[in-house]
């Protein structure tokens, strides 16, 4: 194959966002939906076989909705699931370009796709198997692995990728992650939004609140710590359309994920080697939309003091550094290497 | 120098990554299991680094060259397609009937998807919520009216908020034969018991309907001076004959085919309130609920599509056997 013909593409394959980075330098990104008509009246009023993203969840009345990765894993035995992977991964390339004659043809396609650690860790063979025959060559790895790589943070890193579905951890020792160096929590975005539904519910039992309604507010006002304004949101209260203030719900939801997050980044500096502990204190990484929540990384660095402190950074563009990782990789490996990784 | 570093660290870190891939291909264990001594081992331990962590504060972190052609970002793109106008995205098999070719009193009918956009009405935490039922129903509803040779005017065919007031304004400039809101009930007095009710406009002296109607006018667009004209109407009402009649026909049909799904459903009847979709329209018009959100079960049966179809069909029958009778 001559290599002008061939596309390379980084993947970041998320519980509820998945982005993708090709060498045409094309970026995309979509929620991790996705969906087929419930029944044949559905089929006739959307004629469309599958839809993905955005668009399934306009349509989600209409729809067998699936959100494939739910909980950093691919459930094993739903064949729903697989499909429904294999689908986001064809829509991804259809919208960079990976196409021959209208359809989409990925047969030069080499790719890098990150997936949350924990489904890497369980199953490696079945992830793998669930994506043959989609592109030429595959390469899968850890979704913070793929972070780390992309922004050159190889050594005495460590990265924090709060998710939808996971907070992913990995400590980068300049070795390939392995599983001492990670660790992943189910506590994340979607925790939070459980949370703040009940919380809200608890304040006024009079108001009717969806998962779909908080995480809205949430991305609006999430914060830690001290307010620095009232997070104010209109839901319905018997059906009135009503002004409810949920700062302090907004506070307690965001704050439950503190603990464990912090338990876990001590415990894995805690087991780093001595001498290099400092470095990766000071070198704290935070990715993922569950960083954008306001003060964290002050909190974070706060927990940090009793153990001498440390610096906790937030990724600027968090929505492209997996997939871009990704691409990095796909374009840094050799045919070679390549060539045993035919899919 | 550093360049170097990093450029080896990512050679063996990329070397790893590709193994740790042939060994999945090649059906071995995880290298978890049969760690590599050598991976802790010696030169980058020993190489004083470094690296661009720190550069994380600068800009360009990402290093990528710019032969890779990947320098230009371009904007997120998301897929904004949404479904097309219905009539059009009606496979060749469904080609729409021409109403002219029926005899029926009913030509055009509005369909009014109750609530929408950050107006959700009724809802639980887990399930569908009310502005999302009522627009599954409406899309099914309408589906069947154009097959059956029917037109249809949507005062909404989108999660968007549509005030009431532009609501009867799309209704009145469409030369419409009737008006049919769809909502769905969460009385919290009705956990256990639940029903189907449809609406025509009167006044009414029942607390629980005033403040039924007055959740579901709320978001109505009109100022109160309006709405004190408006309110004349209701007790002046030249429609009120055609408007029972349609409720009954409408009522009878929900019910009885909705019990042969859900025998513990109960008639709550026809009754009058002053719906404000109800007020302003100029056509015949009715209000149906056609469920129950706040009972557990019945939530359950409207998070699903085959129920949902059930009742867009109900109520197709109901407009139909009115369309009949008037000729
Ligand atoms: N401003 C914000 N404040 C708090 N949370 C946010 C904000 N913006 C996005 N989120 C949350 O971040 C989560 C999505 O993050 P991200 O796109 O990184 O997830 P993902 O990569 O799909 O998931 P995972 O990493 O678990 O596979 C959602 O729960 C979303 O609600
Ligand atoms: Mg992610
Ligand atoms: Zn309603």
């Amino acid at each position: 194959m001559a290599s002008s013909e061939i596309l390379h593409v980084g993947i970041d394959l998320g519980t509820s966002r998945s982005a993708i980075s090709a060498s045409n330098g094309e970026r995309f990104v979509v929620d991790s939906f996705v969906g087929w008509p419930a029944d044949m009246v559905a089929k006739k009023i959307l004629k469309r076989t599958v839809l993905i993203g955005h668009e399934a969840v306009a349509n989600r009345t209409m729809l067998d909705l699936h959100r494939p990765l739910e909980r950093g894993l691919l459930k094993e035995g739903s064949d729903k699931d697989v499909e429904a992977v294999r689908e986001l991964l064809r829509h991804l390339l259809g919208l960079v370009g990976a196409k021959k004659n209208g359809k989409v043809d990925s047969s030069n396609v080499r790719a890098v796709v990150g997936v949350p650690a924990a489904a890497l860790r369980t199953n490696k063979q079945y992830l793998r198997n669930s994506m043959k025959g989609i592109v030429d060559s595959l390469m899968i790895v850890s979704e913070p692995f793929a972070v780390a790589y992309g922004l050159n943070a190889l050594l005495h890193t460590m990265i924090i990728d709060i998710g939808a579905g996971t907070t992913d951890f990995c400590v980068m020792k300049g070795r390939y992650p392995t599983e001492e160096d990670q660790r992943t929590l189910t506590i994340a975005g979607d925790s939070i939004d459980t949370h703040l539904v009940k919380l809200i519910e608890e304040h006024y039992p009079q108001a009717n609140v969806t998962l779909f309604m908080v995480r809205e507010w949430k991305e609006k006002f999430s914060f830690v710590g001290t307010p620095t304004q009232r997070a104010n949101v209109v839901a319905p209260v018997k059906g009135v359309p009503t002004e409810l203030d949920i700062t302090n719900e907004i506070k307690a939801a965001c704050e439950t994920i503190l603990p464990p997050i912090v338990e876990t980044m001590l415990d894995l500096l805690s087991r780093v080697e001595p001498e290099f502990q400092e470095r990766v204190r000071n070198n704290i990484i935070l990715s993922g939309g569950g960083g954008l929540i306001r003060n964290l990384p002050k909190m974070l660095e706060d927990s940090l003091r009793q153990v001498g402190g440390g610096k906790v950074t937030y990724m600027e563009d968090p929505v492209f550094v997996g997939s871009d990782g990704g691409l990095a990789l796909a374009l840094d490996a050799p045919d070679s290497d390549w060539e045993r990784l035919s899919a | 120098m550093r360049v170097g570093n990093i450029d080896r660290v990512k050679r063996q870190l990329l070397h790893e990554a590709v193994s740790d891939n042939v060994d999945t291909i090649r059906g071995l264990p995880p290298r978890r299991m049969r760690r590599l001594e050598r991976t802790k081992g010696a030169w980058f331990r020993t190489t004083p680094l470094l690296l661009l962590p720190l550069t994380l504060l600068g800009a360009s972190y990402i290093v990528v060259s710019e032969s890779r052609g990947l320098a230009v970002a371009r904007p997120v793109q998301k897929p904004t397609a949404r479904p097309r106008n219905l009539a059009t995205a009606l496979p060749d098999s469904f080609e729409p009937v021409k109403a002219a070719a029926f005899p029926l009193a009913v030509k055009r009918v509005v369909l009014d998807a109750g609530h929408g956009g950050k107006d959700a009405g009724a809802s639980s935490a887990s399930l569908l919520s009310e502005k999302e039922i009522t627009l599954d129903i409406e899309r099914r509803l309408r589906l069947l009216l154009e097959h059956n040779g029917f037109e249809v005017v949507a005062t909404r065919t989108d999660d968007r908020l549509i005030p009431l007031r532009d609501r009867a304004r799309i209704a009145n400039s469409s030369d419409s034969d009737i008006f049919i809101s769809i909502h769905v009930n969460s009385l919290r007095s009705h956990t256990i018991s639940h029903g189907v009710e449809t609406y025509y406009l009167g006044p009414t002296k029942d607390p629980v309907l005033t403040q039924l109607a007055a959740e579901e006018n709320g978001t109505s667009g009109y100022s109160i001076a309006d709405l004190r004209k408006l309110l004349e109407r209701v007790y002046a009402d030249v429609r009120r004959d055609e408007s029972r009649r349609l409720a009954a026909t409408v009522q009878q049909q929900l019910y009885s085919d909705l019990r042969a799904v859900d025998p513990g459903l109960e008639n709550w009847g026809v009754k009058r309130a002053p719906f404000i979709v109800l007020v302003a329209t100029d056509m015949p018009a009715v209000l149906a609920e056609v469920g129950c959100l706040s009972n557990e079960r019945e939530a359950a049966m409207l998070n699903e599509p085959h129920y949902r179809q059930q009742i867009a069909q109900a109520l197709f029958r109901g407009i139909f056997e009115y369309s009949k009778k008037g000729t």
